[in-house]
C-alpha cells in the first residue's frame, strides 16, 4: 500500500500530521493543571484557586460509605472555624480563631506542635477574631494576626522565626484574617479595613528575613495615576481592603488580588469619582509589586460590594477561542469573567435571583441602571450587604468544566448617612437591616455553572445561606457544609445529595481533599461563627441559638472499600 | 418641688436621656456589622429583648470586653453619652417585637463626635508625619500617645526639653542601643536586642523599616557588637528639614503638653 501513496496523499498526511502536532502543542500550552493531588499546598488548593482535587478514590459510587476517622479540637469557638487546612507531606497545618496554629499528623489526627499567638486583650475592631488560614513553604508556616503582624514559624517545630508589624491596628482599623500567599521567596499578605477609615494595600515580605519587599497601595496617592478618581482627601480613608487571598499564574508571572469596597461603604458623596482601585481585580508583578493591569467591577461603590473574593484562574474557550480567564464573584451577586493576560472584560453573569442595585451588566462590562440609595431615606437594596454570595469560595472542576458556587437571596433596608472618617474606627456611612427578598423565599443555594456564560446546570436549595466553601474532586463530587452543621457531598453532574454527616456545628470554613500513603481523605472545619453568622438572626431568629464550635473533621472510606 | 427634683435625679433615665442614648447608639453601636438597628443583632450580640444590669452595661461599654471585638468606649464617647447609651440599652429589655423601629438617626446627623487631636497646628502636622504609613514612618519603631509600635525608647519619657535637643536626637549618627549581629551564615545586619531566653535570642532586624523581630538559637549568632554603621539620621532622610521640625514640635507637645 505504501508505494501507492501519491505525492498528494503524502502531502495530505504531512498536513494532517502537522495539524495533529500543532493541536497537541497548542493543547499542551493551553493545558493548565490547577488540581491538587496528595497535598493541599495552598489556600485555594493550587494557586489557581480551583479548590479541585484530582484524587478519585472517593467517588459517586462509594461516597455513601464515607466515615469520620478522626476529629481535632482547636479549643476556641468564638468567631467560628473559618479556615482552609493545608496538607504538605502528610502533615496538616491549620489555624483557628485568635491565631491558634496547629501542625497535625494528617493520617492519625495526632498533634505535632501548636503555636498560640498572644494577641493583646484589647482588639476592639470589627474584623476579628476569626482567621482563614496559613501559608506553608520554604520550611516555614506563615500567618497574619488579629493585631496586624505577619508571623513565620519553623515548619518542623512550630518555633517562631520572625514577626513583623504591618501597620498599627489602632491607626488603620485593620488587621489580618485572610491567609497569606507564597510566591517564590515572598509571602504576600492582605489586610482588612474596608469598613474603616483606611487606605488599603497589599504587602510582600521576604520569607527568610521578614523584611518588607514591597507594598502596593490599592488607592493611588496624590500625584499618582488614578488619584484623580477621588475627591479631595477622600483617598486617604477610601477603603480598598485586600482581606482575602489572591491567585498566581506562574506562566504569566502575574499575581492577582481582589480589592474590597470603597469607604465609607454607603455614603459616596464625599468621594465622587470611580474610586480606583476599589472593587477591582489587580494584576501585579509579584517580584516588584508593580501594577500590570486592573479591572474595576464596581466604579464608585455605594453598596459595599467588594471584588475581594477569590480569583479563579481557568482556561476555557470563549466563542470557540481558547482564553486564559479569571473568574471573580463580586459581593453584589455577579460573576465577572476577565482575560487574565490583559484585564479585558469577557462576560458577567448573576449568582443570585434578587439583584436590584443594578439592572444588569452590558456587553462591555458597564453597570446598567445603578440604583444608588439616597441619603437619609430608607431604601431597599438587594442583595443585602452580606452579598449575593459571601466570601466562602467556589470550586472549578476541569472534569465537568463547571464552576460550583453559592448564591444568597435576601435584601436589606439601608439608610445612608454622611460620615466623617475617624482614625482607626468604623467608616460605614449608614446602617442596614435585613429584609426578605423581592421574589421567592429568603435562603441560599449551591449551583453548577458554565464559567463563561453562566448557564446553570443544576441548583441545590438551602433553607439558610450556605456560608462554607466548595470542594470538587475527580470522583465527580462537590463537598460543602451548611449552617445547621451538615457536611454533605453532591453529585457534581446532577447536584443530587449523595451523603451527609452531622458535625454538630455550622460550616463557615473550607473543605479539602488529600491523601497519605495512598489513602484519600476529606477534611472540613466545623464551627459556626463570623460576622455573617451574627447577622443571620435578623432574618432567621432561630439561628441565634445555633451552637458555635471549632472542630476539624476528617473522613475516609472504611478499609474494605479501598 | 424639691422632692420631685430629687426623685427625678434618682431615676435619671428620663425619656430625654433614653432618646439621647438611642441617638448615640444609632450613631456608634448600630453601624457596620455591630449591634444592628435598635440592638437587633449584627456580628455583635442582640441587645433587644435581653436583660442586663445597668452596672454591667456601664462597665462593658466603658471598658470593652477583653479578647473580643467590643471596644472600650471611654475616651471615645463622653461619659455622659455612655450613661445615656446604657439607659437606652437597658430600656430595650422589654422590647418584644422582632422588627425594630426605623433607625432614629436623623439624616445628616453623622456619627457621634469623638475626641481628636487637640494640640497646636504644627504639632498636628508633625503627628500626621510621624504616623504616615506611606512614609518611612517613625511609628514603626516608636510609640507616642497610644499609637505606634514600641520597639525603641518611649520618646515621651526622654528628658527632652527643647526643640534643638529633639532635632539633635533625630539627626543622631550613633546609638548605644543598636548592635551589629553577625550570623553563622555570614549575614550581618543592625539590630536591637529584644530578649534573651535560655538558648533563644530575639533581635529586631533594623535593615529597613519596619523592623522585624527575629528569633535565633544562640548558636546561630557569631557576634553582637556595637554598630558602627546604623545611624538614626539615615532613617529620617526622607523627611525635609521643615517636616522634621514639625515632628519635633509634635514630640515636644506629646512630652510636655506645650
Amino acid at each position: 500500500m505504501r508505494h501507492l501513496a501519491s505525492r498528494r496523499g503524502d502531502a495530505r498526511v504531512a498536513r494532517f500530521a502537522f495539524w495533529v502536532l500543532a493541536c497537541a502543542l497548542v493543547g499542551s500550552l493551553f493545558a493548565q493543571d490547577g488540581a491538587t493531588r496528595a497535598d493541599w499546598p495552598h489556600y485555594g488548593g493550587e494557586r489557581s484557586a480551583w479548590r479541585y482535587s484530582a484524587l478519585d478514590q472517593i467517588d459517586r459510587s462509594n461516597v455513601g460509605r464515607l466515615k469520620a476517622v478522626w476529629a481535632f479540637q482547636t479549643g476556641k469557638v468564638d468567631g467560628g472555624f473559618n479556615a482552609t487546612p493545608l496538607v504538605v507531606n502528610g502533615v496538616m497545618y491549620v489555624s483557628s480563631s485568635w491565631n491558634r496554629v496547629f501542625a497535625i499528623d494528617a493520617e492519625t489526627g495526632r498533634e505535632i506542635w501548636h503555636y498560640f499567638y498572644q494577641n493583646p486583650r484589647e482588639i476592639g475592631i470589627i474584623y476579628s477574631p476569626w482567621t482563614r488560614g496559613v501559608a506553608v513553604g520554604s520550611g516555614r508556616v506563615f500567618f497574619g494576626t488579629l493585631d496586624n503582624y505577619v508571623v513565620a514559624l519553623d515548619q518542623k517545630t512550630g518555633r517562631e522565626l520572625w514577626r513583623v508589624n504591618v501597620e498599627d491596628m489602632r491607626q488603620c482599623g485593620c488587621n489580618i484574617t485572610g491567609a497569606p500567599l507564597l510566591i517564590k521567596d515572598k509571602v504576600v499578605v492582605g489586610v482588612t479595613g474596608g469598613d474603616s477609615a483606611h487606605r488599603g494595600y497589599l504587602t510582600a515580605f521576604d520569607v527568610n528575613t521578614g523584611r518588607r519587599a514591597w507594598r502596593f497601595w490599592t488607592i493611588p496617592a496624590a500625584g499618582e495615576k488614578g488619584n484623580e478618581t477621588w475627591d479631595g482627601d477622600s483617598w486617604k480613608s477610601g477603603g480598598g481592603a485586600t482581606w482575602l487571598t489572591g491567585s498566581y499564574d506562574p506562566e504569566l508571572n502575574l499575581l492577582y488580588w481582589g480589592v474590597g469596597n470603597a469607604a465609607s461603604d454607603f455614603y459616596g458623596e464625599a468621594r465622587k469619582g470611580t474610586n480606583l482601585y476599589t472593587d477591582s481585580i489587580i494584576a501585579l508583578d509579584p517580584d516588584t509589586g508593580k501594577l500590570k493591569w486592573y479591572y474595576q467591577e464596581v466604579p464608585h461603590d455605594v453598596w459595599d460590594f467588594d471584588a475581594a473574593f477569590e480569583c479563579v484562574l481557568v482556561n476555557a474557550p470563549v466563542n470557540g477561542v481558547p482564553r486564559k480567564l479569571l473568574l471573580n464573584v463580586n459581593k453584589g451577586g455577579y460573576t465577572f469573567v476577565i482575560d487574565r493576560t490583559n484585564g479585558e472584560f469577557v462576560s458577567a453573569w448573576p449568582v443570585a435571583e434578587n439583584i436590584n442595585w443594578i439592572k444588569g451588566v452590558d456587553a462591555k462590562g458597564n453597570l446598567v441602571g445603578r440604583n444608588e440609595p439616597p441619603v437619609g431615606k430608607p431604601a431597599l437594596v438587594c442583595p443585602s450587604i452580606g452579598g449575593g454570595r459571601q466570601w466562602n469560595h467556589g470550586s472549578y472542576s476541569p472534569r465537568t468544566g463547571w464552576f460550583y458556587t453559592t448564591g444568597i437571596e435576601w435584601c436589606q433596608e439601608v439608610t445612608v448617612t454622611p460620615e466623617e472618617p475617624k482614625e482607626g474606627l468604623n467608616f460605614f456611612g449608614g446602617v442596614f437591616h435585613l429584609k426578605p427578598p423581592l421574589h421567592g423565599p429568603a435562603g441560599g443555594h449551591l449551583d453548577a455553572y458554565d464559567p463563561v456564560t453562566g448557564k446553570k446546570f443544576w441548583s441545590y436549595a438551602s433553607k439558610y445561606p450556605l456560608l462554607a466553601s466548595q470542594l470538587s474532586t475527580a470522583g465527580d463530587l462537590v463537598f460543602s457544609g451548611d449552617p445547621e452543621g451538615n457536611f454533605f457531598a453532591l453529585d457534581a453532574q446532577t447536584g443530587k445529595k449523595l451523603w451527609s454527616f452531622p458535625t454538630g456545628s455550622g460550616h463557615r470554613g473550607s473543605p479539602i481533599a488529600y491523601s497519605v500513603r495512598g489513602k484519600q481523605y476529606i477534611a472540613t472545619p466545623s464551627g459556626w461563627g463570623s460576622a455573617l453568622a451574627g447577622l443571620l438572626p435578623q432574618m432567621w431568629p432561630e439561628t441565634e441559638d445555633f451552637p458555635p464550635g471549632s472542630t476539624l473533621f476528617v473522613f475516609a472510606l472504611p478499609p474494605e472499600e479501598r | 418641688m424639691i422632692a420631685v427634683a430629687l426623685l427625678l435625679a434618682q431615676t435619671a433615665a428620663g425619656p430625654s436621656v433614653i432618646a439621647r442614648g438611642e441617638r448615640i447608639f444609632a450613631q456608634s453601636c448600630s453601624v457596620g456589622y455591630c449591634h444592628g438597628i435598635a440592638g437587633a443583632a449584627g456580628r455583635g450580640p442582640r441587645l433587644r429583648g435581653r436583660s442586663f444590669t445597668k452596672d454591667y452595661l456601664l462597665n462593658v461599654t466603658r471598658e470593652g470586653i477583653p479578647s473580643s471585638a467590643m471596644p472600650a468606649w471611654k475616651g471615645r464617647l463622653k461619659d455622659d453619652d455612655i450613661r445615656a447609651v446604657v439607659e437606652y440599652v437597658a430600656s430595650l429589655a422589654s422590647a418584644t417585637d422582632a422588627a425594630p423601629p426605623a433607625n432614629p438617626m436623623p439624616p445628616g446627623a453623622g456619627p457621634a463626635a469623638l475626641p481628636g487631636f487637640n494640640g497646636p497646628p504644627q504639632a498636628g502636622r508633625g503627628r500626621a508625619l510621624f504616623f504616615d504609613p506611606a512614609r518611612a514612618n517613625c511609628g514603626v519603631c516608636h510609640a507616642v500617645g497610644g499609637r505606634g509600635i514600641a520597639i525603641a525608647p518611649e520618646l515621651t519619657s526622654l528628658p527632652m526639653k527643647s526643640q534643638a535637643e529633639l532635632a539633635s536626637a533625630i539627626h543622631a549618627t550613633g546609638s548605644r542601643h543598636v548592635l551589629t549581629a553577625k550570623l553563622q551564615t555570614g549575614e550581618q545586619f543592625s539590630v536591637l536586642l529584644a530578649a534573651q531566653n535560655g538558648d533563644e535570642v530575639r533581635l529586631y532586624d533594623l535593615t529597613a523599616p519596619p523592623p522585624v523581630l527575629r528569633t535565633f538559637a544562640r548558636s546561630q549568632i557569631v557576634s553582637l557588637v556595637e554598630s558602627p554603621v546604623w545611624r538614626h539620621v539615615d532613617v529620617v532622610k526622607d523627611y525635609s528639614a521643615q517636616e522634621l521640625e514639625d515632628i519635633a514640635a509634635y514630640l515636644r507637645w506629646a512630652a510636655t503638653g506645650q
